[in-house]
């Protein structure tokens, strides 16, 4: 049997960082959409301990901002007014992980709004729509992968149990998948599609372009595996008693790939999340006020907005634990499913 | 010779598939600029007429189709409505500079993948191989999207490199070495985007195929002649593993045009990405099926080279041995 | 020995002569012609000398003044290589004398006798006279040239018709009285008869003067003539020494010896040029970009020239329900032909936000379709009413709609059968101002219980769904009036007009305002007096914020900038914003002019 080592911390880091996520609704303050027609593009604020007469403040503490004179987007703190934050505040609405309706958030502030990681051209707190917008770019990522899987389990099981004509079809419809410049044909696809959608169905339409690309390379893995163990004994067995090809696929073959599919799927993940984002990014992802980490990114093509505003890059950052998780993950099952190679050898450390 | 003819097969099956393909996504797009043509005062509506005729919009799929095929095969790719010129000269000049950028990226990538790639190979579990993993690892979590868009926000705040665009105002009155200069330092970040991008995948290919080798009982007993190191190395173990990095070449030259659309967006470069991304939102339509053609054909070249030349480099695939 | 010298003497006589000829200054005066009867200008003198670069958001599409109907071909002829027989002052918005020198308006308004100016010539060198204006007006009325300017040049449905009297004076004939006649003839380019007859008589006139015309075959009575083009990078104008207008010291306008404009393609590389001194002006700035160059004005100056005349709106498909229609948006329908509908969208609407936001504090909120830009047709009577949700709450009541509670919890309105009321409002995609202000909007309406989708879309298939298919809505759109007058923008106001965005090209007018508004711009098409016309067309301005078809939101000011060594640089909040007075721009210092 093959072991898996190192990849259940990975799979703990992931679970920590999902879990973060999907728990928006509690970490985050404000709603994603909330605007604050008076506070656009406000800089993250600072929490302080000590207020400006040197006492100290057990309870940390932010003063509210205000238009410096004369200006209409630059903005200074009020040193007048100290403003407590509060922990485990009751504040709006929300329903956890879409089901649990509840009241309470992590931090929050009874007199004035903080902002965190600043806001942005609408006045909407950033920390609220980086934590809402994972949500839609994780799930679009988590769905994608999964509908690509499928696609791939189905193809690559089909063209490598029953080959002939069936294998030869569907690989040369892999390999025509695999020559599209990818990306070209999820813009493609995408900008092709109705523009009138609501957000939803946006979403859902967006994870199916996205999968419907990607099928390829999974399938023609699982290909090779299942043509593999086509012919071990333990299948020429069973077939031998008279089992069918259905129960032969589902129970002896397919758990064969159980490896091939895991490592995929903790290839393409990060991929599909990636998709997702250049395509909110680009404009043709899930539309306003819906966030998405890759809208957020958005209002960076402005050159004024590169320029004065640098917390609104913090977004493009959010991405990278969980990146650093699916690799690390990758590596770690590759890792293992090469450990039998591995220990044949005698090191070569001679060089 | 028949292994060249089968791909050859394949190569051009490829190819009437993909444009299949575009073709149809692109005429179910919903609305046409023939309407809005209509709109222009300057078009007179026999042109409106004569155009759609000559299109053939109201022809069945299969038969556009064709004309469209036969069309290409004679050079001609159609007429781009946004731009108002024809497809070719258009798509001539974007592929040109997103070549400029795609190619030396390559090649930078590569000189770059090659020798690290070995010295982290024959330096396995020690320092080099250790610290070169970790900066391996580190640039892969970070995506292209957010590098770029920090390499962005680099340039602009410290104003040392041009933002976007291929060359400065006044190019042309420039002397040789100050046009060079100019265009390098418009290609420097995009450049150093795409490298970053690829780099980390090709050296861990590269350690992954050289490691594989080291072990090889041929290399031992060429040590054991006194043979140097550097000559083990290169001559030797990379010529070995050439296998696996061929086929990698190969896919590099066949993304050559496709791979930098995001950092050509974000950058600002007039290169094949943003011409199509423009077309796409636009429904240019010609426009869209000649840049994914031409993108897919690089693609389909690439992979088809990438078979010359381990045909050409490895004997086993000559005398049918090794399986592909 | 001897030879030699002899040689190098003559040698370097030669030399001398030649660098003489080459470096000496560009003849600024052509030889001025005793009977040339000039335009004196008044205001500051300036230098000669110096070249202007400007960027260009696109290339042009051609130079041809009667075809061309794009955006950069119209800022370049009409900016820098034109003139008209009479023109409006951009800074007062009135008219003044240009190429006639002066005209008589007869009592029935039906005649405009014009007198030209003596002994003036065309940038080649050529005479101008009576028979240049007899050809140009054939050609823009010429059906089968499909000028731009044509349908302009049409009163009481007929064309206007136009005889010479003498070789300086020629007499227009109007069918019907006009009452913004004089206005009629700005932006009307007077053609070389003796360059383009010949094409137009072989039928060949729209196909001439594009871009690749070579500088001798064009010709115009602009301050610059054509010097050269080069592909996807610029176009250099060069200096006209023959123009006829001069400063009031004598000096041959205009100062410069050269105009360049350059391609830069997006907003924020003009931006970036601009910063780094590449172009010297820049205008059609958005307030972002305006406040980051604002806050390093360094050897540029940014100035704020007040509100233009562009104006921001959201509308409602107000279109009769066809076969196509789906009966999902027949419904919609229904609500949007609600005049209370209609007004309490407008009472809900946020409209400082959208100026605070967007425009950055530097615009107007409007109420009406006129902006502040445009203060002798403005009727200040119309009501400016604050932002009241409750009022709002309160019309849509009236109108037979109620609130449930949505999934969320917030307030959800629904009609009189119970549906939901949600809708799309499209913007451009590409302009994002507009896409800004639809976010905005949204979130107003969201505060009613209505639940609106902002739907960015490519801008033709926008048009084709306003204009061909009616398939859509709502719209966020904005308009900039060409002119500072009320039949500027008849097209959109006329219920036959093709731009009448809510329900365009009507045959018979569908509502009893509609009707009323056709009648009110009749009458102020053909009023002479100004108090007659400002009076219907107050009373059009009325009608209009009644019934609300459009929605008026906002107005951006003009925001533009210069480098603080060009002079006489003003300003004006009409097009073109800071090339209208190009040939009394100069550079104060020698910089420009020793720039390479």
């Amino acid at each position: 049997m093959i072991r898996y080592r190192g990849w259940k911390q990975w799979l703990l880091v992931l679970a920590v960082l999902h879990g973060t996520i999907a728990a928006a609704g509690f970490l985050a303050p404000y709603d994603p959409t909330e605007q604050d027609r008076e506070h656009p593009y406000l800089p993250p604020m600072k929490l302080h301990l000590v207020d400006s007469q040197g006492h100290f403040h057990f309870r940390p503490f932010f003063y509210a901002l205000h238009p410096r004179d004369g200006s209409l987007d630059q903005f200074e703190e009020s040193s007048g007014q100290v403003q407590p934050l509060g922990f485990l505040v009751s504040g709006r609405p929300y329903r956890l992980l879409g089901l649990v309706p509840s009241r309470l958030h992590l931090f929050g502030a009874q007199t004035s709004k903080i902002y965190l990681l600043g806001s942005d051209a609408y006045g909407r707190d950033q920390l609220s729509r980086i934590l809402y917008g994972g949500q839609i770019s994780l799930l679009a990522g988590l769905l994608g992968a999964g509908l690509t899987l499928c696609f791939g389990v189905l193809i690559g099981a089909t063209a490598g149990y029953y080959g002939g004509w069936r294998d030869g079809l569907l690989m040369r419809l892999a390999e025509l998948f695999v020559a599209l410049p990818w990306l070209y044909l999820l813009l493609a696809l995408r900008a092709f599609l109705p523009l009138s959608v609501r957000p939803v169905q946006a979403f859902f339409l967006i994870v199916l372009v996205i999968g419907a690309v990607g099928w390829a390379r999974p399938a023609r893995l699982v290909r090779g595996v299942v043509l593999s163990a086509k012919e071990r004994d333990f299948v020429r067995a069973a077939r031998g008693f008279g089992a069918t090809d259905g129960y032969l696929l589902r129970r002896h073959i397919l758990p064969e790939t159980s490896s091939v599919i895991l490592t995929q799927a903790a290839i393409l993940v990060p991929q599909f999340v990636l998709a997702e984002m250049t395509l909110s990014f680009l404009g043709l992802g899930v539309p306003e006020p819906t966030p998405s980490w890759g809208s957020l990114l958005a209002s960076l093509e402005q050159y004024s907005v590169l320029v004065s505003y640098w917390w609104m890059y913090l977004p493009a950052l959010a991405i990278v634990p969980f990146f650093l998780g699916y690799l690390g993950l990758a590596s770690a099952l590759q890792q293992e499913i090469s450990v039998e190679k591995i220990e044949g050898k005698t090191g070569g450390d001679v060089w | 010779m028949r292994y060249f003819l089968r791909r050859l097969i394949q190569a051009a099956f490829l190819l009437t598939g993909v444009s299949i393909l575009t073709f149809l996504f692109s005429t179910l797009a919903p609305g046409n600029y023939f309407d809005e043509m209509r709109l222009n005062p300057q078009i007179s509506p026999e042109t409106v007429a004569a155009l759609r005729a000559q299109y053939q919009l109201d022809q069945p799929l299969p038969l556009r189709y064709g004309r469209w095929v036969n069309s290409v095969l004679h050079g001609e790719m159609g007429f781009s409505f946004a731009y108002n010129s024809p497809v070719r000269p258009l798509l001539w000049t974007r592929a040109r500079n997103t070549l400029l950028l795609t190619l030396s990226a390559t090649l930078i990538a590569w000189a770059l993948a090659l020798p690290l790639g070995v010295l982290s190979a024959a330096t396995r579990g020690r320092l080099p191989d250790r610290s070169l993993s970790w900066a391996t690892a580190a640039a892969l979590v970070i995506p292209d999207l957010v590098f770029a868009l920090a390499l962005l926000i680099l340039a602009v705040r410290s104003g040392w490199f041009p933002t976007g665009g291929i060359v400065s105002v006044g190019f042309e009155s420039l002397s040789p070495i100050q046009k060079f200069l100019d265009l390098a330092s418009h290609m420097a970040l995009p450049v150093l985007a795409l490298v970053f991008s690829a780099l980390p995948a090709l050296l861990r290919h590269v350690r992954a195929a050289v490691r594989e080798v080291l072990d090889a009982p041929f290399l031992r007993a060429a040590a054991s002649h006194g043979i140097p190191r550097r000559i083990l190395l290169y001559r030797y173990a990379l010529r070995a593993a050439a296998n696996p990095l061929i086929s990698l070449f190969g896919f590099s030259i066949g993304a050559l045009l496709s791979g930098s659309l995001l950092v050509e967006v974000v950058m600002s470069w007039p290169g094949l990405g943003p011409l199509l991304l423009e077309s796409i939102l636009a429904r240019d339509l010609y426009v869209v099926i000649g840049g994914v053609l031409f993108s897919t054909i690089f693609l389909v070249a690439g992979n088809f080279l990438a078979d010359i030349f381990i045909y050409w480099a490895d004997p086993r695939i000559r005398t049918g041995k090794a399986a592909r | 020995m001897e030879a030699r010298f002899t040689f190098g003497r003559w040698f370097g006589y030669g030399l001398l002569t030649a660098a003489t000829i080459l470096f000496s200054q560009p003849v600024t005066a052509a030889p001025q012609s005793t009977n040339e009867e000039l335009l004196t200008l008044p205001g500051e003198i300036g230098k000669q000398g110096g070249r202007i670069v400007v960027s260009l958001r696109a290339e042009p599409k051609t130079l041809n003044p009667v075809i061309a109907a794009d955006t950069p071909s119209r800022e370049v002829i009409l900016g820098a290589m034109q003139a008209d027989l009479i023109h409006i002052n951009r800074a007062t918005q009135l008219t003044e004398p240009a190429l006639a020198k002066s005209w008589k308006v007869s009592e029935d308004g039906l005649q405009y006798t014009l007198n030209l100016r003596n002994g003036l010539r065309f940038s080649d060198g050529q005479p101008f006279d009576a028979d240049d204006i007899l050809f140009t007006f054939r050609v823009y009325l010429d059906e089968n040239v499909h000028g731009t300017q044509r349908d302009k040049l049409i009163v009481g449905d007929k064309p206007i018709a136009v005889r010479k009297v003498d070789r300086e004076t020629v007499v227009f004939q109007l069918a019907k009285p006009y009452g913004a006649g004089e206005r009629l003839f700005d932006g009307v380019t007077i053609l070389p008869r003796h360059l383009l007859e010949k094409p137009y008589a072989e039928g060949k006139l729209s196909q001439s003067w594009t871009l690749a015309t070579p500088a001798n075959q064009w010709a115009g009575l602009g301050p610059f003539r054509l010097k050269e083009y080069l592909a996807g990078q610029k176009l250099v104008l060069e200096r006209n020494p023959y123009y006829w207008k001069q400063d009031t010291k004598g000096n041959r306008l205009p100062y410069l010896d050269e105009l360049v404009f350059l391609f830069v393609p997006n907003a924020d590389a003009q931006v970036l040029r601009f910063q780094s001194g590449e172009t010297d002006l820049i205008s059609r700035l958005s307030a972002d970009n305006f406040s980051l160059l604002s806050r390093q004005q360094r050897g540029f100056t940014m100035s704020d020239a007040g509100p233009g005349l562009e104006y921001n709106f959201l509308f409602f498909n107000l279109n009769g329900p066809g076969e196509k229609t789906s009966p999902d948006l027949a419904r919609k329908m229904k609500w949007f032909r609600e005049v209370k509908f209609r007004q309490a969208v407008s009472q809900a609407i946020d409209r400082d936000a959208i100026v605070r936001l967007v425009y950055q504090g530097r615009g107007a909120p409007l109420w009406g379709p006129v902006t502040p830009g445009n203060p002798r047709w403005l009727n200040t009577a119309i009501p400016h009413p604050a932002r009241s949700l409750e009022k709002a709450r309160e019309l849509l009541k009236e109108a037979g709609f109620t609130w449930t509670t949505a999934t969320d919890g917030g307030p959800a309105l629904v009609d009189s059968e119970a549906k939901p009321v949600e809708f799309s409002i499209l913007t451009s995609s590409t302009n994002a101002d507009r896409t800004k202000m639809a976010t905005l909007i949204q979130e107003d309406l969201k505060q009613l219980g209505m639940q609106a989708q902002v739907v960015p879309m490519e801008f033709r298939s926008l048009l084709d769904r306003i204009t061909q298919t009616k398939e859509y809505e709502t719209c966020v759109l904005g308009l900039v009036s060409f002119d500072a007058d009320a039949t500027a923008d008849s097209n959109v106001w006329l219920s036959s007009g093709g731009n009448h965005l809510w329900n365009p090209s009507q045959a018979h007018p569908a509502t009893a305002w509609e009707a009323e508004i056709d009648k009110l711009m009749e009458q102020q098409l053909a009023a002479s007096k100004y108090d007659q016309r400002k009076k219907a067309f107050d009373r059009v301005q009325q009608i209009l914020v009644e019934n609300q078809p459009m929605i008026f939101l906002a107005s951006p000011d003009i925001l533009v900038g210069a480098k603080t060594s060009v002079g006489n640089f003003h300003p004006a909040a009409l097009e073109p914003y800071v090339l209208w007075n190009v040939e009394q721009l100069y550079f104060k210092d020698a910089l420009g002019y020793a720039r390479q």
